[in-house]
């Protein structure tokens, strides 16, 4: 990220929206990846998305990660900017997100009339 | 009038009927609350949906956090699903009573007619055919005024006092429910989304207001009507409405044969609207707790979990109706579980209404905040009292 904005990492950008190049929801910043925390210059290096990462999100959020897989990680070189959602450079194929809807897109894709 | 299908719905239907049957006018007051405190709020919904683009469960996962958020995303699915149930089994008796064919049969054709309404039709359509069949309620109207009430005790309902008759929880309990049934949170669900998926910018505001003001407000006196014919024709022959199919006898009391035929057409198009818009609320609420694509205006293989959400919602409600429970007792709980999720879905929509790194310059003014605070206190109130009035009054039966 070339431009410096200053945001509060817990209000500003985590649990925030996720949105890829062309706009769509893809996601949200479900936790975030922050190295150099013993140094004096901390910095968030990825954002994690779904599955594994509500492991450390409160009782119901362990329930939930066992039940659902992996996680995606999405560097934080992906992020194009951050307003009131997180607006990444690519699209949400291409950073493997959204492929929940890939799974049921054939099954609706079925229905007469869609 | 985007609104339009959440004017009455099974719960404002149950709740004031039943009220004006064991309380007479008393209990008329806790209407305009009630009205008041939705057209508030949604009018807060609308603004920020219009001028940050973000629907209310957004909102309710950024400030509340994943662990509270999704409690409330928990709570919220349970009531919806108990809601769009209670519509379905209110749908399904209607359809029962204007056709004479068995009720069981019903509910899967009543299920059947409202996914295909809602899969084939744009909102647009789906408002203008539930909304506006819908306003055959305003035959309560009518019956109200020809049943020639006692003016001066009507008015004496609009002010909060001591009561006569029945005990004074179940008379709370009523309050309660009352102020929740006009109120039920997933009013502001559907309302936020649907403002967000038709764009709303910042043109809109004024048709936000007019929408929440009109929509809410005719609502209200839908209400009133409701519980003044209920406390004219059921209170003195002791008659207590807890099959869904004795409030539409009012008005054919009334009004005879047209009288009723008109409000059976008004309650199932009205309560079959709510039924879309609480399945789609669920589906909303999912979609935006988790992020993923959501809108009626999606491709629907494109936002294909948010389209399974409600075709599951829908599908799950069927399950519910068909166990055979009682549509009314199920009103009655999914109102008054309703009102112990209102606080953690009113705060966020009040916080980032204030916020103006969302809001910019169209913040809350002093009269939105004065109303937003005094309304979350009364929230809270309601909340915390909700289910030790329903355990203690038997679910308002003394």
């Amino acid at each position: 990220m070339s431009k410096a904005i200053e945001v509060d990492i817990a209000l500003g950008i985590l649990d925030h929206q996720l949105v890829d190049r062309d706009g769509q929801n893809c996601g949200k910043v479900d936790d975030l990846e922050v190295a150099g925390l013993d140094g004096n210059a901390p910095e968030v290096v990825e954002i994690i998305v779904g599955g594994n990462a509500w492991r450390s999100r409160g009782l119901l959020g362990q329930l939930l990660a066992r039940l659902s897989g992996d996680a995606v990680h999405v560097p934080w070189s992906e992020v194009d900017s951050v307003s009131s959602v997180v607006t990444l450079k690519r699209r949400a194929a291409e950073l493997r997100l959204n492929r929940g809807d890939d799974r049921w897109a054939h099954l609706i894709a079925r229905l007469p009339g869609s | 009038l985007s609104a339009i299908g959440g004017f009455v719905d099974i719960g404002d239907l149950v709740f004031n009927t039943q009220a004006g049957a064991l309380f007479g006018f008393q209990l008329l007051w806790v209407v305009v609350i009630g009205v008041v405190g939705i057209i508030v709020y949604s009018e807060m919904c609308g603004r920020v949906s219009a001028v940050a683009k973000r629907p209310v469960f957004d909102l309710i996962r950024e400030r509340t956090g994943f662990a509270a958020g999704l409690a409330t995303l928990v709570a919220s699915e349970v009531v919806n699903l108990m809601t769009c149930a209670a519509e379905i089994g209110g749908v399904a008796i209607c359809l029962q009573l204007l056709s004479g064919l068995p009720y069981r049969l019903l509910i899967p054709l009543a299920v059947v007619g409202l996914t295909v309404c809602s899969w084939i039709l744009p909102f647009e359509w789906i408002e203008r055919l539930f909304g506006y069949l819908g306003l055959c309620l305003l035959i309560f109207a009518v019956a109200a005024i020809k049943l020639h009430p006692d003016w001066g005790e009507v008015a004496r309902g609009f002010v909060p006092g001591s009561h006569a008759g029945g005990t004074t929880m179940v008379y709370l309990y009523y309050v309660v429910g009352l102020v929740g049934a006009a109120m039920t949170p997933y009013e502001v669900y559907f309302y936020s989304s649907g403002a967000v998926e038709d764009r709303w910018g910042l043109g809109d505001l004024g048709l936000n207001k007019v929408t929440a003001m009109v929509g809410y407000g005719l609502g209200g006196l839908l209400s009133f009507a409701l519980m003044i014919v209920a406390a004219v024709v059921f209170l003195p022959r002791g008659i207590s409405p807890e099959f869904l199919g004795t409030p539409p006898l009012a008005a054919e009391h009334v009004l005879s044969q047209a009288g009723l035929l008109l409000a059976l057409v008004g309650i199932l198009f009205a309560v079959g609207g709510a039924a879309i818009e609480t399945s789609f609320s669920g589906a909303y609420n999912l979609a935006q707790f988790f992020g993923w694509k959501w809108g009626k205006k999606e491709r629907p293989a494109g936002a294909s979990r948010f389209t399974l959400s409600w075709l599951v919602i829908f599908a799950l409600a069927l399950l519910v109706v068909m166990t055979g429970y009682d549509p009314v007792k199920l009103t009655e709980y999914s109102v008054i579980f309703s009102v112990v999720a209102l606080p953690l879905t009113y705060l966020p929509i009040l916080l980032v209404a204030n916020d103006r790194t969302y809001m910019g310059a169209k913040v809350n003014g002093k009269l939105a905040n004065i109303l937003g605070v005094l309304y979350f206190v009364v929230i809270l109130a309601i909340a915390v009292a909700a289910i030790p009035l329903l355990v203690l009054t038997h679910g308002g039966r003394g």
